[in-house]
């Protein structure tokens, strides 16, 4: 362990800045050489699409192919360009760390990006990834409001996000889409990209209004109770849409225009973290962990609870809404099958595993599920045996959740890691 | 340490050299991508398109490679699994294009998956045919997409005059999913062909229940009660026992009609005696057929067990389809692109494929002309060719 602490304490200077320098550097060398040198020499058929884990599954013979592979391409440089480009990027951070927080904040958001950009460009398959990982993102961050910040255990979220899906769609389809149920459009195609944020905003407010539909009958309840009537609420949203043949009925709905692209909903994600962090570390968010630790004594020190829980069901439900329409979008295809129970029990994986009460563990719950699902499915059935099994190791070892009770501190991250600062 | 981990990567790097994988040229294989659900609700429909595949590759290695203008290529088949939910048809269509760089694709065969597969392929100009997908949006105004089967438009009045014609009632009942998109859809078909035929009200209960229901006995009651002469219900065949069983015990005398979805090798397994004397409609029947469809039916039960059900058969059609086209396409230039395109074109000039499920031509739209076949369950729980109707 003294070695595994001694490499750790190696890149402790290393500021994010040098991190994202490192990782840009390798994604350059996958571009420029991926294809043609590393994964020719190494065996490989092809650039390995999530660090070899695919073709690993599937084809034992090409570990060390592939091991070799995000070696070369991925560790090594990353490591080295990391630690040897400390002398320049730790002023640079110096330098943004005297900026105010948000411009640095978003110098490094800018960054990021565009590693993420140039990584998933790479390949198709990718990019589908990160853009389903990003909504997931949203949709376990707005069930953290409820579920964690307020302590209920709100099932309706596959139907908040039915709701936005729908909605969204039904307004892309109808004003910018000739589309056969809905017409000719009604508004120049031209302007559907610029109006799609509206598109999105309008099924996050229908969701809202719909989970008052919820909370109105049932703000008196907690626990079990409201998670009942909060799963009849989904089954309703389900069977209302299966019933509607207007809209495609159980055929579902397809033909939504391509409005979602990657950067679009990695906006989107970054709004929803932010608006969503600083809701949960206000006056109300602090009022929603009264709630939840004792209702009765939060009540007496005058936190109005019924308020502070239809806000925050309402605001959760808003994000789902906003989650669904960027998933319509992604997809080009929605049926209401697509919002049932399966979908409940993949968002309360996420929330669970990653972590009550926490943005940056429901980042980390996303994301792991998501590219866990993916990366094992060569395995087929024993897929769905070794992600329950994770689960549960987790819920004994963590009943919390890998991540909970924390939250970002972006001055802490984003700071410069000089060693005189640190008072060595 | 530092030596440690030098020593390490030097290792590796020398073992990685004298590995057989190692600088080994990359050729030109043939790949088909098969997306199929291999876990989830309908596994068994996953099951039979992959047995169908690996009998079509074994065919194609006994012959050493695919043989396309005067050369012979190695054939990979890329098997994935999508759950059978649409966003993972969605994924693993994506996967199979831009990763596996697979030629053509088989399958989603439910159509909830192959309508948003079918949109990927088209995206990405690959020629992809569902075996099974009867929903007419599949292939609609998707010139990369095809299927291997009949419509629902088609299949509904197929039913409606054969129970017309064999049974002379005038007096029919539906029980469906509301919840599932083919069996909602065949039942409306179905519906408005027979109230054409015998005028509206003919249809004298239309009951509807929703996905992973058990209990039917309240839409079976009302039936039962409404004085129906035959029921029709185009359901999946892991419920057709619940409903069959549950329609018996309730007094039910009539006979029940049922779509493609029933023609699984599981049906008679889970349903047992009370299936027997049955009839459905569907693309093939097992017993007693004759030629080639019989030889596929004898090779497959002698490799895994059991008779093949209808989706293996159209599987292994729309193998042969894509082997056709790719032979037809004249050459395989490396240049996948340029390859997609030219198969998606030989494809479409198809003319007369005699398949082991019936002859095809591909309309405009991608959609076969072909026969659909009622099979009766026959006292051996075997699916016997009954009669046969063409468009």
């Amino acid at each position: 362990m003294e070695i595994a602490r001694k490499f750790i304490n190696m890149f402790s200077n290393v500021p994010i800045l040098g991190w994202l320098l490192g990782i840009f550097t390798a994604v350059l060398i996958e571009y420029y050489w991926g294809y043609d040198y590393i994964s020719y020499y190494l065996g490989l058929p092809k650039i390995p699409v999530l660090f070899g884990a695919l073709i690993m599954l599937k084809e034992p013979i090409m570990i060390p192919g592939a091991i070799g592979y995000d070696l070369i391409v991925y560790v090594i440089p990353i490591l080295l360009v990391a630690k040897a480009s400390n002398f320049l990027t730790n002023p640079v951070a110096a330098i943004l760390e005297k900026t105010p927080l948000w411009m640095s904040s978003i110098i490094h958001l800018v960054c990021f990006y565009g590693v993420l950009h140039l990584w998933a460009g790479i390949n198709d398959y990718r990019v589908l990834i990160v853009k389903l990982t990003l909504i997931s993102i949203i949709l376990t961050i707005s069930i953290n409001v409820i579920n964690g910040y307020q302590g209920e255990f709100s099932c309706s979220h596959p139907g908040f996000m039915a709701i936005g899906a729908y909605i969204s769609s039904i307004i892309t389809l109808y004003f910018f889409v000739n589309d056969k149920t809905f017409g000719a459009a009604v508004l120049s195609p031209a302007l559907g990209p610029w109006l799609f944020p509206f598109a999105l905003i309008a099924g996050g407010i229908a969701a809202s209004l719909g989970s008052l539909l919820v909370a109105i009958p049932s703000f008196r309840t907690r626990g079990d109770y409201l998670a009942i009537i909060s799963l009849a609420f989904m089954f309703i949203v389900k069977s209302a849409v299966e019933n509607l043949n207007v809209i495609g009925g159980a055929r579902g709905m397809g033909g939504q225009p391509d409005y979602a692209p990657l950067p679009v909903i990695f906006i989107w994600t970054m709004l929803c973290i932010w608006i969503i962090h600083n809701f949960v570390t206000s006056i109300m968010g602090k009022a929603l962990n009264a709630v939840r630790d004792d209702e009765a004594a939060s009540e007496s020190m005058t936190v109005k609870t019924r308020k502070t829980k239809m806000t925050a069901f309402t605001f959760g439900a808003f994000w789902a809404g906003i989650a669904g329409g960027l998933f319509a979008h992604v997809l080009a295809y929605i049926n209401p099958g697509m919002f049932s129970i399966n979908r409940l029990a993949e968002i309360l994986a996420m929330v669970y595993f990653g972590g009550l009460n926490s943005i940056i563990g429901s980042i980390v719950g996303a994301v792991s599920i998501n590219v866990l699902g993916e990366a094992l499915r060569p395995l087929e059935l024993f897929k769905w045996i070794i992600i329950p099994l994770i689960l549960i190791f987790v819920m004994i070892f963590r009943p919390y959740g890998l991540i909970s009770f924390k939250e970002i501190n972006a001055k802490r991250l984003l700071r410069s890691k000089h060693k005189r600062e640190q008072g060595v | 340490m530092k030596k440690i981990a030098c020593l390490v990567i030097v290792a590796f790097a020398f073992g990685m050299m004298f590995s057989t994988s190692a600088f080994s040229a990359r050729e030109t294989i043939i790949k088909i991508g098969i997306n199929a659900p291999m876990t989830g609700d309908i596994p068994k429909v996953g099951e039979g398109s992959k047995y169908a595949a690996m009998l079509w590759l074994e065919d194609i290695e006994k012959a050493g490679g695919l043989e396309v203008g005067g050369k012979k290529y190695k054939v990979e088949l890329v098997i994935e699994d999508n759950e059978s939910k649409a966003e993972s048809a969605v994924k693993a269509n994506t996967k199979m294009i831009s990763q596996d760089d697979v030629l053509a694709i088989v399958g989603p065969q439910s159509s909830k998956q192959a309508i948003p597969a079918g949109e990927v392929a088209n995206k990405y100009k690959t020629v992809m045919i569902s075996p099974w997908s009867t929903n007419p949006s599949t292939t609609l105004d998707r010139p990369y997409v095809f299927r291997g089967c009949f419509l629902d438009p088609f299949q509904g009045p197929v039913v409606a005059n054969f129970i017309t014609d064999e049974f002379g009632f005038t007096k029919a009942a539906v029980l469906y999913d509301v919840a599932s998109d083919y069996p909602k859809g065949l039942a409306e078909v179905f519906k408005e062909a027979w109230e054409k035929k015998h005028g509206p009200g003919s249809i004298v209960a239309y009951q509807s229940f929703t996905t992973k229901d058990t209990d039917f006995s309240s839409q079976l009651t009302q039936i039962v009660k409404s004085g129906a002469q035959v029921l029709f219900t185009p359901q999946y065949y892991n419920e057709i026992p619940l409903i069959v069983r549950q329609a018996k015990d309730l007094g039910w005398k009539g006979p029940i009609v049922g779509s493609d979805s029933w023609g699984s090798a599981e049906l008679v397994d889970l349903c047992g005696e009370a299936c027997y004397g049955l009839f459905f409609s569907t693309h093939y029947a097992a017993a007693g057929a004759k030629g080639a469809t019989k030889a596929f039916i004898d090779r497959y039960n002698t490799a895994y067990g059991y008779v093949p059900d209808d989706v293996a058969a159209l599987t292994w059609d729309a193998l042969l389809l894509v082997q056709q086209a790719i032979q037809d396409a004249g050459k395989i230039t490396g240049k996948i692109e340029t390859d997609r395109t030219a198969v998606r074109d030989s494809l479409a000039k198809i003319k007369n494929f005699a398949g082991i499920t019936g002859n095809m031509t591909f309309t405009e739209e991608g959609d076969p002309i072909k026969c659909a076949v009622i099979v009766k369950i026959n006292d051996k729980g075997e699916f016997e060719f009954y009669k046969s109707s063409c468009p």
